[in-house]
């Protein structure tokens, strides 16, 4: 550790050289110096980030990564994600690669500290993880955090949104068997030092966007939404286009972030309107009555999200966010709703 | 697998619907039906090998689940997002058995897929099919641009630089890619980079002059083959424009 690397990644349609600590993913190092390579989850699931070996050594840091099964061994490949500079090395990416654009939040290392945990529901809890140094994202991206204690990092979203951010607030869900979630719901988490790489993921909104957006998220998929809505509200966004959030969760007990986005909702006023679904019961009526700004019905959040919004499609973002068969479905009704597909965006949580 | 091979039967496929079906030597084809016609295609997305037959098929249009990247089910062309037209298969019923044969690499590539049907037979009366070793020059920088290139099978890599001063200049490993394009254009008479198989390789050659020839007698198409080489030329220059 602490010596530094030589990387050269050949692209489909030009190399990139670049140097970094011997420490440090490679799929990091690439970010951090603004070389858009290709990735999804940055934390070893998707097999996205898969390059191949040319020459040189490398070192894999979680040899059981689920994202492993998309890989061919044989050819050499490997999850950039994962894998660090033991030496000079050069790498090969299939797709195309390109500088990211001006203006673009470019990831870096950073280090934190939490500074609080609160339960939300029984199994979700709010995260706030106060920076060493002030970091710039934009809404709807996530950052990876990993704890001293358990070994790797997570994507989590962040739920606030502003420029030159000292505090990111985070929505963890109790995965069972989950080592890190199973431990953060057993220990005390107040005052650890974590370690942050990001903001990544392109499913984020600009205010300059000017169309109508539509927000299907379920469970803790609703972090990166809430920062959507704080950016679209901080810039008056509701007051020209319409937004249409749907929040799935399976009953009352589930749900959290209501009188939040009950807030939204009340400054949108009429061009904002927010639905909670509930997969498993029907809203009960003191939930109508606590929260007047807010629409409640029943099924599957993708499915409620289709039957509400029946025509109004024109001029629409979609922003999707949940566990893998929620975006599936979404991405289905909202095809065949004719929405193109650059105007769908989402990150699959799984 | 260069002959026929039949792979289901046309009962199999669900009207305006598709599926997938595993072939002799265990790769596997997405057959479609899109009205009176099928049309099959590998079954795995030319980004990152994702099984097309779970992704969404709506009558017309492919997508794949992943990425969402789309095609047009008639001609394999890519839509929207998607950087690469899929694998073809040509298509024969007989008898209501479906049969599928690959197609060639010059009736898969982009730049020649909004053509018409005679100049494209033309085009591929004019090709030269020829095999390299791994390790062949294919051309190196300073040699006329003479022929344009599609590869069938195989690996090439273009190379800038001079002896053991060189640097990566990208790479292609698609069928039906196209490279050495320059030779289509005026007053690029030079190559600018060298370019080498390294792998065994099949390609088609053209020669950029006699390709000219032939579509400057069908405007319509020689039109649509300069708007894809500028699709071409800008895709290797700048971002995809995602906002």
């Amino acid at each position: 550790m602490g010596s530094t690397a030589k990387i050269q990644v050949n692209a489909r349609n030009r190399a990139y050289q670049f140097e970094g600590d011997c420490g440090e993913k490679i799929l990091n190092l690439g970010l951090s110096n603004a070389i858009g390579l290709p990735y999804e989850c940055g934390s070893g699931t998707c097999g996205t980030c898969k390059a191949r070996l040319v020459s040189g050594d490398i070192a894999d840091r979680w040899p059981e990564a689920p994202g492993r099964k998309y890989l061919k061994l044989k050819k050499g490949e490997f999850l950039m994600c994962q894998c660090t500079a033991e030496s000079d090395i050069e790498i090969e990416v299939e797709s195309f690669v390109h500088t990211m654009e001006a203006g673009a939040c470019v990831p870096s290392a950073l280090k934190g500290r939490i500074a609080s945990a609160k339960l939300l529901v029984h199994d979700v809890m709010l995260l706030r993880v106060e920076l060493e140094r002030g970091v710039d994202f934009d809404a709807g991206q996530f950052m990876l955090i990993q704890f001293p204690e358990v070994v790797g990092f997570r994507g989590w979203s962040m739920v606030n949104y502003q420029r030159h951010a000292e505090s990111l607030d985070f929505v963890v869900k109790k995965q069972p068997g989950g080592k890190l979630t199973e431990w953060m719901f057993s220990h005390e988490c107040e005052g650890l030092d974590v370690e942050l790489f990001g903001p990544l993921g392109d499913a984020t909104f600009y205010s300059r966007l000017g169309k109508n957006i539509l927000c299907i998220a379920g469970g803790s998929g609703i972090a990166g939404i809430m920062s959507i809505l704080s950016r679209a509200q901080q810039d008056g966004y509701f007051s020209q286009y319409n937004g249409y959030v749907f929040f799935g969760v399976r009953t009352m007990k589930d749900a959290f972030f209501l009188d939040e986005l009950s807030d939204f909702s009340d400054s949108g006023g009429d061009k904002l309107e927010v639905t909670i679904a509930l997969s498993e019961e029907e809203a009960p009526s003191s939930a109508m009555a606590d929260y007047p700004h807010l629409n409640f019905d029943k099924g599957f959040v993708h499915e409620v999200a289709g039957r509400r919004m029946a025509d109004r499609y024109k001029d629409i973002r979609a922003y999707l966010a949940g566990p893998p068969p929620l975006v599936n479905g979404a991405i289905g009704m909202l095809l065949q709703a004719r929405v193109t597909t650059d105007n769908i965006r989402y990150d699959k949580f799984s | 697998m260069s002959k026929n091979q039949q792979i289901c039967n046309v009962a199999d496929i669900p009207p305006n619907g598709m599926k997938s079906f595993k072939t002799e030597d265990g790769s596997k084809i997405l057959v479609a039906n899109f009205n009176d016609g099928y049309y099959a295609y590998s079954d795995a997305c030319p980004h990152q090998g994702t099984c097309l037959g779970e992704g969404f098929y709506d009558g017309a249009v492919l997508t794949c689940h992943k990425h969402l990247w789309q095609w047009d089910i008639t001609t394999g062309k890519p839509i929207g997002l998607a950087e690469a037209p899929l694998e073809r298969y040509q298509v024969e019923v007989d008898g209501g058995k479906l049969f599928v044969k690959a197609a060639s690499a010059l009736r898969m590539a982009v730049l020649f897929a909004d053509i018409s049907e005679a100049t494209k037979t033309r085009l591929e009366r004019l090709t030269r099919r020829e095999t390299f070793e791994s390790g062949s020059i294919l051309y190196d920088i300073g040699d006329t641009t003479d022929d344009l290139y599609i590869l069938e099978s195989g690996r090439v890599e273009f190379r800038f630089g001079r002896d053991d001063r060189t640097s990566a200049a990208g790479f292609i490993l698609r069928k039906g890619e196209v490279f050495g394009w320059a030779a289509l254009l005026e007053d690029q008479p030079l190559r600018i980079a060298r370019a080498v198989c390294v792998e065994d390789s099949t390609l088609l050659r053209l020669n950029g002059e006699e390709a000219v020839e032939l579509l400057s007698a069908d405007p319509e198409s020689g039109y649509r083959v300069m708007r894809q080489l500028n699709t071409l030329i800008t895709t290797h220059l700048t971002s995809s424009g995602r906002q």
